[in-house]
């Protein structure tokens, strides 16, 4: 079979709210231009195509967030967004900040004003984008969901398109009777909004070396539940953030507890990936969450309808890489636009998004395509609330480095002091530099040749599951038949070193139980049940010696998220 | 060869179902749907078909709004085009309901093949293909598993219990109910997709397609939806191994009542 390819004008990847708003922005932005030129006998653009492809079965399959939203962007985009049905839960109307001690909840008096979400929506990302997506493709943009960005296609450092992943490989690469090649799409302007973490922005940050200079990125992983509560014990807009535990003073994060419409409760975790205890398990931790008993007394009663898991880039300013160059953006998420103390970027991704559509626009109208030209997105970038927001909370993740106590009391500092605190601008460690060995927590093994494991848990099935049964509720699904997506660079080092040094902490940091190390013939040996991930991108973090490469599977498989 | 493939929008096979306030269906919130199974075998066997003897192959689905996506998958797989059958009316149909509508459109566009699925993931009555055949006047065959053209005639396979299998032959135009399994599924192409925006889809309503609304009341309503109850116990019977047995008896006799 030929390889398709397709000649577009923008081409961007990942259909996440920073693309969508990206995309949709620059058809009003051509329209607008387009209309004006007539009125004034000025250029007009001839057609341009705009395409957005995702790696979900549909557009918003994949997508999963908080969230408590800052709906600036949205109404700048839709500003008759109430009148088409925009699925908001809820403004937010109560708000609890509070301390969890193993066996207390000490409610803050006042809200911190970073955590203070007055005026702004609870929502599902999910429902929005899948409510979003439709109004975008009307808009005349290509929504081309189930083909994955797999690889960028250069001429010579220049970004040129990008070739989709294969379909119908078996499972030793060979190719199947439906096989498939993936396509290549070619665009003068390729945006990456592939999200936290994304594939290809990770290899092309590499290659170009965008993140010279900068502080190394550093993220946090979220796991949530949605849970149906007996009727009329929610309350919409009700919005809880938690500090302490079950948290280790050491690792950075918090609980958050969202309403939502239709007595849905949305209850997570967020774990920094910085941590330092290598049997650290968000999943695990966010079941101890779910015990702690304020926690459990809210979950009374109710069943769990939906999992999911995330990563989140938490290094702010000083961790994005230069986000422009010939014939290429990157916005939203894989470009760190994300405020890491109010843990929001859904606005930053669509805004950043719409700045990227502006400079797009002006660079068709000069038909160039180059660095000097698409460099106009960091100016737009640097004059609007994005730069201002990203500015003041540039130190905040940093702040944690040295214990939650020490990182309340920096990051109060840092607040008054518009971000730069008691200890100036802060650099970061890249969250797995930061993982010790098992023996700087006393965990060796008595006898050598023995595994060192954590505590075994127990699950209730009631309040706790399994990661197992977790994922099931994700709705997740590869075809078996095809190589994992999850390339291990050296098996070797998993059994020969991680074994002893680290204790494999794959099984442990994977929200979706896909690693699993089994005992086989007196030997060990990895086991990778890939058709569990969930995409959140951990692994490709984590991993303390980085053989963990993270690339798209199939078309079309992965989580199938609902309300997420 | 012209070939009409019905196409059921379900909801994703593995969705978390929720009972609705009724209690006599599904909560429609917050599902996604799919083409169901059998049908998707159905369009790849009618891709193949028409592959080899040429002709056209054209995708119906039933439904609201939302089942355009279906349609428009199979265009992008190859289908030529598309019929959607939308109408209130359409909305509570059963299994005579949705064979009378279907039946309706297929005769009135004409075909050499009509082919649905053996059974549908949500409903699974195996009924529609079988009764719009009955109401064409049509010969028809269930569980499918190959398709041989001849000159006006028919040879198909049919799956049988225990691993039989039966040939039958019959003439055309005929309707044919195909099992899941049978072909690989192809993928949809980007240029498919692209090429699939250009293709029609033609939508009918009752009026279109003449049907009195009357003749679709439901002949079969559905009471109660439930989960099934567990009535599997587990006992533990605790004590030394002869009291255990003694006990283990007694419940077999008089609580079990095995013996
Ligand atoms: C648990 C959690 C809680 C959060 N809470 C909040 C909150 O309360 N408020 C808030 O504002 N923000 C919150 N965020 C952050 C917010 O969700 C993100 O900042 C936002 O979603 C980023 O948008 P994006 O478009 O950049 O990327 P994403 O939303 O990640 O979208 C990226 C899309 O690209 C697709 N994709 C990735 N790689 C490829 C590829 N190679 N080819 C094709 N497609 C690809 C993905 O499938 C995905 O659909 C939270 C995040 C998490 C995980
Ligand atoms: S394998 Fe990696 S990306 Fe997939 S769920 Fe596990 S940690 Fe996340």
């Amino acid at each position: 079979m030929e390889r398709d390819s397709l000649e577009v004008d923008v081409l961007f990847v990942g259909a996440g709210p920073a693309s969508l708003a990206g995309a949709m922005r620059l058809r009003q932005l051509i329209n607008k231009h387009n209309e004006e030129a007539e009125a004034n006998g000025g250029k007009k653009l001839d057609e341009i195509t705009i395409a957005v492809i995702e790696k979900g079965r549909e557009v918003g399959s994949h997508m999963i967030s908080g969230a408590v939203m800052d709906i600036r962007p949205l109404e700048e985009l839709l500003p008759d967004f109430r009148e088409r049905g925009a699925p908001l839960e809820s403004e937010v109307t109560v708000e609890d900040v509070s301390y969890l001690t193993r066996r207390f909840k000490i409610r803050s008096p006042i809200i911190p004003p970073p955590l203070d979400n007055h005026g702004k929506y609870v929502v599902s990302l999910n429902k929005l984008i899948r409510w979003l997506g439709p109004i975008v493709e009307e808009s005349d943009v290509m929504l081309i969901p189930e083909f994955p960005g797999a690889e960028m296609l250069y001429d010579g450092d220049r970004v040129i398109g990008v070739r989709t992943g294969d379909k119908g490989v078996g499972k030793d690469g060979e190719e199947k009777d439906n096989f498939a090649p993936g396509a290549d799409i070619f665009a003068k302007v390729t945006v990456l909004g592939e999200g936290s973490r994304g594939s290809l922005t990770k290899k092309h940050v590499e290659r170009l070396k965008l993140d010279e200079g900068r502080n190394p990125q550093v993220y946090a992983a979220g796991v949530k539940e949605i849970w149906e509560l007996p009727k009329g014990r929610v309350t919409p807009g009700f919005v809880m953030h938690t500090l302490g535990y079950p948290l280790p003073n050491d690792t950075f994060g918090g609980g958050f507890v969202y309403g939502m419409q239709n007595d849905l409760l949305d209850i997570g975790l967020v774990v920094g990936l910085d941590y330092q205890d290598p049997f650290t398990d968000p999943h695990r931790l966010f079941q101890q969450f779910k015990q702690h008993p304020a926690i459990a007394k809210m979950l009374e009663g109710g069943k769990m309808l939906y999992y999911g898991a995330k990563t989140i880039p938490e290094g702010g300013l000083f961790s994005q890489p230069k986000y422009y160059g010939d014939g290429f953006l990157i916005i939203g998420d894989s470009a760190s636009f994300l405020n890491s103390q109010k843990l929001k970027g859904i606005h930053m991704a669509m805004k950043s998004g719409m700045l990227a559509a502006e400079a797009i626009l002006e660079a068709l109208v000069a038909d160039r395509y180059d660095n000097e030209t698409l460099r106009k997105f960091e100016t737009l970038v640097r004059e609007s609330f994005v730069h201002k927001e990203l500015y003041e909370v540039r130190n905040f993740h940093q702040a944690f480095r040295h214990g939650r106590r020490w990182g309340l009391i920096e990051s109060g500092l840092q607040y008054l002091t518009g971000g730069f605190g008691l200890l100036g601008d802060l650099e970061t460690e890249a969250g797995h530099e930061k993982m010790k060995k098992l023996h700087v927590f006393n965990r060796m093994p008595k006898r050598s040749g023995e595994v060192p494991e954590p505590e075994p848990v127990k699950y209730d099935n009631q309040i706790t599951f399994d990661k197992v049964t977790d994922v099931y509720r994700s709705g997740t699904e590869h075809d078996e038949d095809q190589p994992s997506h999850l390339k291990i660079l050296d098996f070797n080092i998993c059994i020969n070193r991680c074994t002893q040094e680290y204790g494999n902490p794959c099984q442990y940091f994977c929200p979706a139980a896909v690693y699993e190390v089994e005992e086989s013939g007196g030997g060990r040996k990895p086991k990778i049940n890939f058709s569990n991930c969930v995409h959140c991108k951990t692994c490709d973090i984590s991993d303390p010696y980085q053989i963990i490469d993270w690339v798209t599977p199939e078309g079309g498989g992965g989580p199938n998220y609902i309300n997420l | 060869m012209k070939i009409i493939v019905c196409l059921k929008q379900v909801p994703k096979n593995d969705s978390i179902l929720r009972i609705n306030d009724q209690g006599n269906w599904i909560q429609d919130r917050d599902l996604t749907y799919e083409i169901n199974e059998s049908d998707a075998y159905g369009l790849e066997a009618a891709l193949q078909l028409k592959e080899k003897q040429g002709g056209e192959v054209i995708a119906l689905s039933l439904g609201p709004a939302r089942v355009q996506s279906v349609i428009k998958e199979a265009l992008a797989r190859g289908a030529d085009r598309g019929i959607h059958l939308e109408d209130p009316a359409f909305d509570k149909l059963d299994a005579y309901g949705i064979a009378a509508v279907i039946s309706a459109a297929a005769k009135a566009e004409g075909f050499d093949l009509l082919l649905t699925g053996l059974q549908s993931d949500d409903y699974g009555f195996a009924q529609t293909g079988v009764i719009a055949a009955e109401l064409l006047g049509l010969p028809h065959a269930t569980i499918v598993m190959d398709v041989q053209p001849g000159d006006g005639s028919l040879r198909v396979k049919r799956e049988l219990e225990n691993g039989y299998f039966q040939w039958v032959s019959m003439p055309a135009p005929a309707v044919l109910t195909i099992q899941s399994g049978i072909n690989t599924l192809r993928y949809a192409t980007l240029k498919g997709i692209m090429g699939a925006k250009k293709k029609e889809i033609k939508k009918l309503d009752v009026t279109a397609l003449g049907i009195d609304k009357a003749a679709l009341a439901p002949r079969m309503e559905f009471l109660r939806v439930y989960v099934p109850q567990k009535s599997k116990q587990t006992q533990f019977i605790e004590g030394s191994p002869a009291e255990i047995a003694a006990s283990l008896m007694e419940k077999l006799r008089n609580e079990a009542r095995v013996f």
